[in-house]
């Protein structure tokens, strides 16, 4: 049966298969992929590795690595002193010595 | 079995949009990351953040979940199996990759929101808000998306040694129950 495929490298829509894909290792589109792939993987892990971070979540963006550590993280309750490291549950402004403060934003022109 | 075409039909549509709806998704997700990172407008900045929260739970983990699941059943309902070819194996690691991803981020989206919400921040300090984390992984994200639309578009050639194998044996099974079976003795008058 002929390949009816306008693409030779590609699979005619209809899903038919023929056995011209039929070969014993990885097509070369595989093998590109993978080393792209590999090559982001390390890179990230990398990125990871030098940024101090633990993977994703917030942990890894109270650890200053995110905005390169140009700022103290914020404490609103003043209670903090300890690594400074505010919970996103307490971040609700319950009152803290600080007392009343204006929405943010505020008035913009 | 008149309904099964009809079944496929609509579990690819789910699977097309979904995935499509995904892509869209992210896109806008950069977009509002962007809008986040750069805007000098404080009310901007903290309503691109607390927005981009409500919309992972409600579009993109919905839309990455729906994907996951009709591309999983379409793929084992018909014959391109879900392991035979690698163009659906790589759609697949790309889905599955980018939905745990996609969860394991919504922590940190969580916390943005918490902290863009958050009414004791000082006004006019951004920095505390902003964060260039959202347009990393949605710039990510939506590359990883195009290449499985483009795969899907494509469907480059190249089947796994499981699906090599699978092919043989269909190939080969049905001479193997031709050999086995006896002849019959033809019924007389039956045109050869």
């Amino acid at each position: 049966m002929p390949d009816l495929s306008p693409y030779p490298d590609s699979y005619p829509d209809a899903g038919a298969e023929s056995g011209a894909g039929s070969t014993t290792g990885p097509p070369r589109w595989v093998k590109v992929l993978g080393i792209i792939a590999l090559v982001l993987v390390l890179l990230v892990g990398a990125v990871m590795l030098a940024g101090g971070g633990g993977g994703h979540g917030p942990g890894r963006h109270t650890s200053g690595g995110d905005t390169g550590g140009q700022r103290p993280p914020f404490t609103a309750t003043g209670a903090g002193g300890l690594g400074g490291h505010k919970p996103p549950s307490t971040a609700t402004g319950s009152g803290g010595p600080g007392g009343h403060k204006p929405p943010a934003g505020g008035h913009t022109p | 079995m008149a309904s099964r075409p009809r079944l496929r039909k609509f579990v690819l549509t789910v699977h097309v949009t979904s995935s499509v709806g995904w892509l869209g998704a992210v896109a806008v997700f950069l977009a509002l990351s962007v809008v986040g990172l750069t805007s000098r407008d404080a009310q901007v900045v903290r309503g691109v953040y607390l927005a981009m929260e409500s919309a992972g739970w409600v579009v993109l983990v919905p839309l990455s979940l729906a994907s996951l699941l009709t591309g999983l059943v379409q793929s084992l309902g018909t014959k391109w199996g879900l392991l035979r070819h690698y163009w659906v194996l790589v759609k697949l690691l790309i889905n599955v990759v980018a939905g745990i991803v996609l969860l394991m981020y919504m922590q940190t989206l969580g916390y943005l929101a918490d902290r863009a919400a958050d009414t004791t921040l000082p006004s006019g300090d951004l920095s505390a808000v902003r964060s260039p984390s959202p347009v990393l992984h949605a710039a990510v994200g939506m590359l990883l998306l195009l290449v499985a639309a483009t795969l899907s578009v494509y469907k480059p050639r190249g089947m796994t040694r499981y699906g090599q194998r699978k092919q043989h044996e269909q190939r080969t099974a049905p001479a193997a129950i031709d050999a086995a079976t006896p002849a019959r003795p033809r019924p007389s008058g039956t045109p050869s």
